[in-house]
């Protein structure tokens, strides 16, 4: 299952004197969704640009399925579907006429095809109507309708969910999962809404000043052997005694009328009941664990972020 | 071969789908029947009988003799018409009524809105890709960016021929409706660089109208190559139509220069080698025009080319 579908072998990008991109090399894997994050001006797009060949790399290369993005454009690109920056198709054609030109592009894309890719994103009802009339929404769905139509092994999508509501968010989102798991499509997801990119990735690369601050999985994001220490946040009466007892296992805050401290996992419990025993009313527990929100933060520093 | 096809026929949808292609063709057809109203309404158009059309003419070379004696002015004017007309006489041939196919030939001038519109559309072509976003999705196909240009450029000369026709195809239309149909081949007598001739209407319009094909073809790649260079259709527009316009000033501002013979301008007009007219400047021939905007054409394409295969795609 660990094929890889894209490779970056040092790719660095210079324009005029400045180098923008500096020497990045990571992997991605089919059924894997990567997340590419970083904040604006980092070189996300500039990088995705050079994926799909709409700029050309200084050095290094891309690889997609073994094959040259440099030497074998067209072999590569033919694997790959996406949106560069916003999902922009010809305003003065209607859905269905802007998906017929894409599909003229490419041979072996059937009216079959178009009808299934357009079920696929529920835009069936608007197919008749100007792109120009489409909202965001609608235009996020048939820009991933056009990615989607010669079955690509690469999916690349710049801010996918952005303009859509939250039921078009997660129905993206489990679609996205789906593609990757059923399909096995390598998708590279590009985002500035880190809870989002929590949600659909299975990893993540951190890019900042056009390096590569980072790789991680998002599901096990503590080493082995390290224990994780959670933030909980506490509501009971009455306050003091509650204090007292909690201090006894762990330093604790008293922050808003709430009670603040970090334990581990298999702490919670225990203090629960020793709450209980001595008849301290329990109101609302929250663990608020470190999100990638925070990492992301740590690894590039809060302040640069707009 | 199939996909290249499915390429142009994919531009050609695009341009057609366009608003602005339609107003072009309501725009001519407006000018079509306009003209063809007003050649209804004041052209006194003399109709000439089998008995009478040697005393029409005669009464007609009468009037100009007249003309010209109150004004002087007229002379070179009516006597190329008295020329004509004697022309028949002496030739014993009855001059036929003006119809649909002299109407034709004589809204050549349209031949220049022509120009105009493929300038236009030669221009949108690559910068409205450029302006609406939609090049980075149609550059991201298994398709290498010389075809993709190519199959654009295609589908300007289409567009071009098209317009082409419609204007031939609707002036005949019209000028045979308000004026009258003249048969299917009409000859007229008519001034040409060496004395009058008896030609053939149709055969005229077909070099008229090729003569000019060259202008609007050179002048389309020139816009098609400052649309690739610039991204910018209205700049491309702009120049081209300055220099649609002023080409021939610019020629005339160099004449005395030995290099003012290779200025593209100075050998866009190929009828300075036809019907006995005189080349521009010494030392030009039909071949040396043709060298000369052959090696232009490949210039403009080279740099077209160029810009738009090699150079990256970056942001707004």
């Amino acid at each position: 299952m660990t094929e890889i579908a894209m490779q970056l072998t040092n790719v660095r990008k210079r324009i005029g004197n400045k180098e923008i991109i500096k020497g990045l090399s990571f992997t991605i894997n089919r059924g894997e969704v990567f997340g590419f994050i970083g904040p604006n001006g980092a070189g996300k797009t500039t990088t995705i640009r050079m994926m799909v060949g709409l700029m050309k790399l200084t050095e290094g290369d891309v690889h997609i399925l073994g094959k040259s993005i440099k030497t074998e454009f067209k072999e590569a690109i033919r694997e790959v579907g996406g949106i560069v920056e916003n999902p922009e198709l010809y305003p003065f054609l209607t859905g269905a006429q802007n998906l017929k030109q894409y599909a003229r592009m490419i041979p072996g894309i059937t009216q079959e095809r178009i009808d299934e890719t357009v079920k696929l994103v529920g835009l069936e009802k608007v197919m008749n109507e100007k792109v120009g009339r489409y909202s965001l929404g609608m235009r996020q769905r048939i820009g991933i309708a056009q990615a989607l139509l010669h079955k690509p092994s690469v999916l690349i999508l710049d801010e996918p969910t952005n303009g859509l509501d939250p039921a078009g968010i997660r129905e993206i989102r489990q679609y996205i999962r789906k593609l990757a798991t059923e399909h096995n499509v390598a998708v590279i997801i590009s985002s500035h809404l880190l809870s989002e990119i929590e949600l659909i990735c299975d990893r993540i690369g951190i890019i900042k000043n056009g390096e590569l601050v980072a790789i991680q999985a998002v599901k096990e994001n503590t080493p082995a052997g390290e224990q994780q220490l959670l933030q909980v946040e506490m509501e009971a009466t009455p306050l003091e005694k509650a204090l007292e007892v909690v201090n006894r296992k762990t330093p604790a805050a008293q922050t808003n009328g709430k009670i603040t401290f970090q334990t581990e996992k298999e702490n919670i419990p225990l203090l629960i009941s020793d709450l209980v025993k001595e008849n301290i009313l329990i109101y609302e527990v929250q663990v608020t664990k470190s999100t990638l929100e925070d990492k992301f933060f740590d690894l590039i520093g809060e302040n640069i972020i707009d | 071969m199939t996909n290249f096809l499915n390429l142009i026929q994919n531009e050609v949808i695009k341009i057609y789908r366009l608003k602005s292609t339609w107003a072009m063709y309501v725009i001519l057809a407006l000018i079509i029947i306009g003209v063809g109203l007003l050649a209804k309404t004041y052209g006194d158009f003399m109709t000439y009988e089998e008995d009478t059309w040697r005393e029409t003419l005669e009464t007609e070379n009468a009037e100009y003799m007249k003309d010209t004696e109150e004004f002087p002015d007229m002379e070179s004017f009516n006597s190329t018409f008295i020329e004509i007309n004697n022309y028949y006489l002496e030739h014993d041939i009855m001059p036929e009524s003006y119809g649909a196919w002299q109407f034709v030939m004589e809204n050549e001038m349209l031949l220049s809105l022509v120009s105009l519109f493929t300038i236009i559309v030669a221009a949108g072509i690559l910068a409205n890709e450029f302006r609406w976003g939609t090049i980075k999705l149609l550059l991201i196909r298994p398709i290498s960016r010389t075809k993709i240009l190519i199959s654009k450029y295609s589908a300007v000369l289409i567009f071009s021929f098209i317009t082409f026709l419609f204007v031939l195809l609707f002036s005949w239309i019209i000028g045979g409706i308000f004026i009258g149909f003249d048969g299917m081949n009409p000859h007229i007598v008519l001034e040409k660089g060496d004395g009058v001739e008896y030609v053939p209407v149709i055969g005229e319009i077909i070099t008229d109208y090729g003569f000019s094909l060259v202008n609007l073809l050179m002048m389309a790649t020139f816009a098609f190559m400052i649309s690739s260079i610039f991204r910018n259709s209205a700049l491309a527009i702009g120049l081209a139509i300055f220099l649609m316009l002023a080409g021939n000033q610019i020629v005339f501002f160099f004449i005395e220069r030995d290099w003012a013979k290779y200025i593209l301008f100075a050998n866009t007009n190929l009828s300075q080698y036809f019907n006995g007219n005189t080349p521009m400047m010494e030392g030009m021939t039909l071949g040396f025009s043709v060298t000369v905007l052959v090696v232009y054409y490949i210039i403009f394409a080279a740099i077209t080319w160029i810009f738009f295969a090699k150079r990256d795609v970056a942001g707004h």
